[in-house]
């Protein structure tokens, strides 16, 4: 592979692969820090909550939440895509950029899909929770029964929802683990005890061969050729909750493109966020490179602008239908009586990705940071303005009703980031946060020493042999000791 | 062959025996078994279980889990009837005739002995199958576990026996005194009670009946006495008036004979009549609050109860004109358009077609009411004071002195009968104050009420469900109503009570039939009396011939009663005008108690749970005041605190309250809800006035009151069409048009333009394969002119189908239950047009329109195809089925309504405590419908279209070997709609009455042009007036009031 070394760096700094390994394993091997524990304490407590919101709801009814005769989805759907929305970009970077060859997803995947792991995990407690009779949730599926031919019904996208997200996540799953598989392995032969158990087992015998490798490289192809039409296909499904229905405002077919492009906006924007914290605190600056930030930055503002477009196609095909309901659902949306959801979505997605145009701006860690909040804050937005403003004021104005969430919608909605969160500390303490093989493979020709290396001989470091090969000794790498090069 | 000598072993030690092998040989188990120590029960204490032990245990384990696995689900066996009752098969009901509590007849649908539906009994001459929301409601108050048990002597509970003893003596004692026995009574047309409370006169001769109607109509009786020297209401025929004019008088929602009148009103502009004689009567309203009649009027004026004297003073002026009669020089009100004078026209044209009503109470007013009549020639024609009505015969001048006497110490004992004056007195306190005077008060009330609290006896009356009854509503008509049920509790009818108290201790139903037999057969017609009585019992009514209704001619001088009015008018100026008024589903308080009527919205204002002070929005903005600020009413020393709603059409500078809340003694349900309004009655020269001059103040206190709709405008929206009956003459579908000129959307010919079936009707385009349409295919049509939006109805169908309550706080949030609402919308009257009360009064000049809407039966609902689990699909004949053991509750099909009729269970509402009414008790559950499912939380439900009747009828007409007839199924909302608005049937039979009437050019569906093919055609709602307001389809935008729900 050719690397051009006027491309910038993937990995700064002077890691060699040992420091690589030993930068990895660091949270995982040596006792969490406080800012770990503390971040663990408000997470777990934000998961008590989630418990008792959710099990308080199952107890006593959806009438503990705020939806009424007319706005029968309101914080539970909106949660729901919100989530499933987040998870794409771990799937995008993971498979779509993989097939693309962009090596620059290499240090940030692993953390990403993770996130779209506990995401869809996220998402999926909401369809749960969101049934008058959750106990019953199985009937959702196609199951054969005592009941003769009752079955599920083809038609409905909440049937389709349901294939798209158990795929989804079987997929996402199966794709991460794999990924993991070489990492764990590094991480079992540096540990000892109990822990060499555990990973022994959850590295599935991984031995390093060079017939491993060449295995795990075209499972992981096939697995993103797999990932790759998920990335469209599920929020595509999503939308179509939506779109095949006849409420003005939900029933319009620019949401399948509209929605994949918000989900990718706010997965980057929740990458975003979750790494520039990890980076510091678990002091992986040298992998999670200003220049990827810089990158997911250039994502964030092209789909925000494809979102905002879409926002604004709205606008127009509402009032060229000459449709009157049509044309009313977005007047309210923007000046009914939840006005101010939607400008905030408007703000939040469409204006302030804007600012990324400013090079100072995308490559700042502060402002980055808070525009990967701002991000997410206009996509939940935007999915409460789809779904509130839409349903509640429909064909019949003797049916308009106003949405008001309740303690126990707030606590579900802040408990599943509680959730999230839960889940994802857990991950970065016991597996690795960054795909420590695949970013050994930067090392040769895309770091920043390679690339001075490089300059400073005038021609670019050519090695015939490629990565796998040298990064295939890693089974045999004992803490402390170094076998690269 | 050889024996085989070969010697197998089996291991070594065979083949090299050891003695100790040698002995382990000879015996049966390899080791010892430990007999001895199970003997000794040593063995259990080992803590290790046996490997032999463990498999017995789990083999008996698993087989017997096994085992009871395999058992069948428990049948419950319903325990057949050892002696069948003659008259009861489980599983069909029995059909029983009575009589409502408002005096029209009914007939009670019971299953296996238990009342659990009132529908109307469509022979009755009053009621002509119609029912109001009370009557529907009044089942419920039949198993109301919190009424009394049995008699209360001295506030104990005692038996029958000890009661009459003690009254007796008591009684005895009173009369011996020479004080007096005064029997408080609502109006009794009960013939066979007034004669049983004659005996009881004839017994206790000091004993008279006083007569109090807390909504009293004494101001009407007196006029007609003054007039035409017959103190009777009348009875009114609006089936014969093309012009009604109607000061106040909510003669379709509470005013004297509601069903009865919606009836006779509705006959001259449903879809029928338009048809036949493409006219319609007109109706031109004039009134202080915004009233159900006003609602449905042609014109309507807002009035302040001090101009509408004057008004009325106008209206005879201009009559009188035209006739040549004597004129008054005073000053009256004119309003926009010259509404008066254009409106005496009017009346004038249509001489003895014409009817002039009004709901004041007072005697002047009424009079001249009586003198326009006369002028008019509306007696003998829309008056008859020949058959006059017995609906009403309280007495206010005799309430008034009872409490005279009663302060005097004249009355010595005092038995109130169906009143509760403590409540509903104006004057409570000085009655209550009085009471304590009387030495023996006795109560035939359900439970301790206001009233009847601290009394010494009460002597708890059956509900009329247990009960004889007999009425004679009109002079002439009289109805019976018989027991549908044992009594529940150990009651006894008062009528019972009095003749024992009499001495006369008869069985009621034997002293029926003789007051029958001898009093009210004779009448009717020579016949054996036990034909006629069975006959009777069947129809439930009788009727005689009927005396001819006279012309009357008016020959009073109306000097004083015009000065009486005008003076009266200015005793309120300078104040907020207040009036009160008796609420359409409460009444006047009696329906405190029942939580479907409380559950059942107003029909205008649409609140629930609450009454409320109902003021115009543009007084509210000068006086700064918003919806839901709570105001302090106060007049007279009285005053109570209230939440206020802008009612577009109430008159600027009046506030109206509405009577029946405010109980503290009613029961659960009703206790405490809202505020009594009844101090604000005024007694006015011995008459009860509904207006009062009050003040009103903010306290800075605002409370949300339960709305079931909060967005008043249809925003122009075509889902109301309307039409004027001039244009409707012109072009039958000039209303709906929008129906008839789908034609973009539509399927189109060979020649490029749009197929039209025969009756006109476009198909539109379709991107779904049509369903096939074999068999029957039910359907619905709705006259949007004929309903009045009364809302009976909708208690209909809470009952007929189990329907929870849900109570205030839920309404609160938007979740009441209700499959079947009346959407009701205001729009702007048009400038110019009548009715339009100029610029300034934008807010007070407004058309209303009535939308009943239910699950339209879509053929291509947009509920089905979301449903994951496919809990609600379509049924072969066009219904919209929901199967509510499969659905798991996503709200995906009520979110994909477009009519929002879905309904979820958000709560389990039975047996829930949160939700204490009457399904969360044994006694209660026993009005549920056997035949329909009680839903479970967290499923959808909806209107079904009665589906359960439909299987009756098809079954029964099998059973009868026969097909099914139009008209042999009717759904519950429709069976007792008192306007016949409802139209329910085949659509595949081109000759069932739907079929025709969605052929009709009126019809139009609701949002036809999503492409649902709703099941339910509307027709447009016809304004005989110049211009309706949404005639173009742009009404205005109206009142929006605040829909910030719960927080």
């Amino acid at each position: 592979m050719h690397e051009s070394i006027i491309r910038k760096p993937l990995v700064t700094g002077t890691p060699d692969m040992h420091t690589v390994t030993e930068d990895v394993c660091r949270p995982v091997e040596n006792a969490p820090s406080k800012a770990w524990w503390i971040g663990f304490t408000l997470a777990f407590a934000g998961f008590i909550l989630w418990l008792v919101s959710f099990g308080y709801t199952a107890w006593v009814g959806l009438g503990a939440w705020g939806l009424n005769k007319t706005v029968g989805w309101a914080w539970d759907i909106t949660n729901f895509v919100w989530w499933v929305g987040i998870g794409h970009a771990g799937t995008l970077i993971s498979a779509v950029l993989l097939l693309f060859r962009q090596s620059w997803r290499n240090s940030i995947n692993r953390s990403a899909e993770a996130m779209t792991i506990f995401a869809v995990i996220c998402a999926a407690t909401y369809i749960l929770a969101h049934m008058g009779r959750p106990w019953l949730a199985y009937w959702a599926f196609p199951l054969p029964n005592q009941f003769g031919s009752l079955w599920v019904n083809f038609n409905s996208p909440l049937i389709w929802d349901v294939f798209a997200i158990s795929t989804y996540f079987s997929v996402s799953c199966l794709f991460w683990f794999v990924g993991l598989l070489p990492d764990i392995a590094t991480v079992r032969d540096r540990a000892t005890g109990v822990r060499k158990q555990v990973y022994s087992a959850l590295s599935l015998g991984w031995t390093s061969s060079a017939r491993s490798w060449i295995r795990f490289e075209s499972i992981s192809l096939i697995l993103s050729g797999i990932s790759t039409p998920l990335v469209l296909s599920v929020h595509t499904i999503v939308s179509f909750d939506f779109a095949t229905s006849v409420i003005p405002g939900w029933h319009t077919t620019i949401f399948p493109p509209y929605f994949v492009a918000g989900a990718i906006f706010s997965g980057f924007a929740m990458v975003q966020t979750l790494l520039l914290v990890a980076r510091v605190v678990l002091k992986l600056e040298n992998y999670i490179t200003m220049y990827h930030i810089e990158l997911m930055n250039i994502i964030i503002l092209v789909t925000g602008s494809i979102v905002g477009v879409a926002y604004l196609t709205e606008l127009f095909i509402a009032w060229y239908s000459g449709v009157e309901y049509e044309q009313y659902a977005f007047l309210n949306r923007v000046s009914g009586p939840y006005w101010w959801a939607y400008w905030i979505m408007m703000t939040c997605n469409v204006i302030s990705p804007q600012l990324m145009w400013f090079k100072k701006l995308r490559t700042s860690l502060v402002f980055t940071f808070i525009i990967s909040i701002v991000v997410n804050i206009g996509m939940w937005f935007e999915r409460f303005v789809i779904i509130v403003t839409s349903l509640h004021r429909d064909y019949l104005p003797s049916s308009w009703a106003m949405f008001t969430p309740t303690v126990v919608d707030v606590g579900l909605y802040v408990g599943s980031i509680g959730l999230f969160f839960t889940l994802f500390l857990l991950f970065i303490r016991f597996l690795p946060s960054v795909a420590m093989a695949e970013v050994k493979l930067l090392l040769k020709h895309s770091s920043e020493e390679a690339k001075a290396k490089a300059k400073k001989h005038g021609h670019a470091t050519h090695h015939p042999v490629e990565g796998n090969v040298v990064i295939a000794t890693t089974a045999t790498i004992k803490k402390g000791e170094s076998n690269e090069e | 062959m050889d024996s085989n000598n070969k010697t197998y072993w089996k291991g070594l030690e065979e083949l090299n025996p050891t003695p100790e092998f040698e002995a382990l040989q000879k015996r049966e188990f390899a080791e010892d078994l430990p007999i001895e120590e199970i003997l000794s029960g040593k063995a259990n204490d080992s803590s290790v279980m046996p490997r032999r032990d463990f498999l017995k245990s789990l083999g008996f384990g698993v087989g017997a889990v096994a085992l009871a696995a395999c058992n069948k689900t428990p049948v419950n066996k319903a325990v057949p009837y050892l002696i069948k009752p003659e008259e009861i098969t489980p599983g069909i009901p029995n059909y029983y005739t009575s009589i409502s509590k408002d005096g029209y007849g009914i007939l009670v649908k019971t299953r296996e002995g238990r009342p659990i539906k009132i529908e109307g009994n469509t022979n009755c001459p009053i009621g002509q199958g119609g029912v109001d929301s009370a009557g529907h409601a009044s089942v419920i108050d039949l198993y109301d576990s919190t009424k009394l048990k049995s008699p209360l002597l001295k506030g104990i509970e005692s038996s029958w026996e000890d009661v009459d003893a003690f009254v007796k003596e008591q009684l005895a004692k009173t009369n011996a005194a020479g004080k007096k026995i005064v029997i408080l009574t609502d109006s009794i047309n009960s013939p066979s009670t007034n004669a049983a409370i004659a005996d009881f006169v004839k017994a206790y001769p000091t004993a008279k009946q006083v007569t109090y109607d807390a909504v009293s109509y004494s101001g009407i009786i007196n006029a007609n006495k003054n007039s035409f020297d017959k103190a009777v209401i009348p009875s009114y025929k609006f089936d014969n008036a093309s012009v009604i004019v109607s000061f106040g008088a909510d003669f379709l929602g509470t005013w004297i004979s509601p069903v009865e009148f919606t009836r006779q009103y509705v006959s001259q502009r449903n879809a029928k009549h338009l048809k036949e004689t493409k006219s319609m009567s007109r109706h031109i309203q004039f009134e202080t609050e915004m009233s159900l009649t006003g609602s449905n009027a042609d014109v309507r004026i807002p009035v302040r109860p001090s101009q509408s004297g004057l008004a009325l003073i106008g209206l005879y002026n201009g009559v009188a004109k035209l006739a040549g009669a004597q004129t008054f020089n005073v000053e009256t009100p004119e309003f926009a358009g010259n509404i008066i004078s254009k409106t005496a026209k009017e009346l004038w044209e249509n001489k003895g077609k014409s009817l002039v009503v009004a709901g004041s109470n007072d005697v002047s007013t009424q009079i001249l009411v009586n003198a326009i009549n006369a002028l008019l020639g509306n007696y003998g024609s829309t008056i008859d004071l020949d058959n006059a009505s017995q609906q009403y015969k309280g007495n206010d001048a005799e309430v008034v002195e009872l409490v005279n006497e009663m302060n005097r110490g004249e009355v010595g004992a005092l038995i109130v009968y169906g009143v509760n004056p403590v409540y509903s007195y104006p004057k409570a306190a000085d009655f209550a104050a009085a009471l304590k005077k009387v030495a023996l008060k006795v109560s035939f009330a359900e439970r301790e009420d206001e009233t009847a609290k601290g009394f010494e006896v009460i002597a708890p009356d059956h509900h009329s469900l247990e009960a004889w009854t007999d009425a004679e509503p009109r002079k002439g008509v009289f109805l019976i109503g018989q027991p549908t049920i044992n009594p529940i509790y150990d009651t006894r009818a008062a009528q019972k009570s009095l003749l024992v108290w009499a001495n006369n201790p008869v069985e009621y139903l034997d002293y029926v039939k003789n007051v029958w037999n001898t009093t009210i057969f004779p009448q009717v017609g020579a016949g054996i009396f036990q034909d006629q009585w069975d006959n009777l019992l069947r129809t439930g009514f009788v009727k005689t011939a009927g005396a001819v209704a006279q012309p009357y001619t008016f020959a009073k001088d109306l000097s004083t009663v015009v000065s009486t009015i005008t003076n009266s008018s200015k005793s309120v100026s300078g104040k907020v005008e207040l009036t009160v008024f008796k609420h359409t589903n409460v009444g006047d308080g009696r329906g405190a108690n029942n939580p479907l009527l409380q559950e059942c919205p107003d029909p205008v204002s649409k609140v629930t749970w609450d009454n409320y002070v109902a003021i115009s929005p543009k007084f509210g903005q000068d006086q700064g005041i918003a919806e839901f600020d709570v105001v302090k009413v106060e007049a007279n020393g009285y005053s109570i605190e209230l939440p206020v709603i802008l009612q577009p059409g109430q008159a600027y500078g009046t506030a109206s309250i509405a009577l029946g809340y405010g109980r503290t003694a009613a029961g659960k349900a009703g206790n405490e809800v809202g505020k009594n309004a009844y101090p604000f009655v005024s007694i006015v020269n011995g008459s009860l006035q509904n207006f009062n001059g009050v003040s009103i103040s903010k306290t800075g206190d605002s409370i949300e009151l339960a709305r079931t709709q909060t967005h008043h405008s249809f925003e122009g929206r075509d889902i109301i069409r309307e039409t004027t009956i001039s244009a409707y003459a012109k072009d039958p579908s000039s209303g709906s048009h929008g129906h008839h000129d789908l034609a973009e959307i539509s399927e189109q010919d060979e020649k490029g333009g749009a197929k039209r079936d025969k009756y006109g009707n476009l198909k539109l385009l379709n991107l779904w394969e049509d369903k096939e349409k074999k068999g029957h295919h039910w359907g619905m049509a709705i006259d949007l002119n004929a309903c009045t939006g009364c809302g009976s109805c909708i208690i209909s169908c809470n009952i007929e189908n189990n329907v929870a309550v849900v109570g205030r706080d839920e309404v609160r949030r938007r979740r009441e239950m209700h499959w079947l609402r009346i959407d009701r919308y205001y729009s702007e009257v048009a400038e110019g047009t009548e009715g339009y009360m100029g610029k300034d009064s934008k807010e007070e000049s407004f058309e209303v329109v009535h939308q009943p809407m239910l699950c339209q039966h879509c053929d291509h609902a947009p509920c089905e195809t979301v449903c994951p689990v496919l809990a609600t699909m379509h049924s072969s004949e066009g219904l919209n089925q929901m199967a509510y053991n499969r659905c798991f509750g996503t709200r995906y099909c009520a979110n994909n309504c477009p009519y929002k009729v879905r309904r979820f269970n958000w709560f389990n509402y039975t047996d829930n405590d949160k939700f204490d009414y009457y399904m969360n008790n044994p006694m209660g559950k026993l009005v549920l419908n056997p035949d329909v499912v009680v839903r479970s939380r967290g499923v959808m439900e909806k209107c079904s279209m009665c589906v359960q009747r439909i299987q009756a009828g098809k079954l029964q007409a099998k059973m009868e070997n026969r097909p099914l007839k139009d008209g042999d199924i009717k759904t519950a909302c429709q069976q007792s709609c008192p306007s016949n608005a409802i139209v329910f049937g085949d659509i595949n039979d081109p000759e069932s009455e739907v079929s025709k009437l969605l052929h009709n050019e009126r019809t139009y569906y609701v949002l036809e042009s999503i492409g649902v093919q709703p099941g339910i055609g509307y027709m447009t709602q016809v304004r005989n007036k110049e211009k309706a307001a949404a005639e173009h389809g742009h009404g205005g935008h109206g009142h929006e009031a605040k829909e910030e729900s719960h927080s």
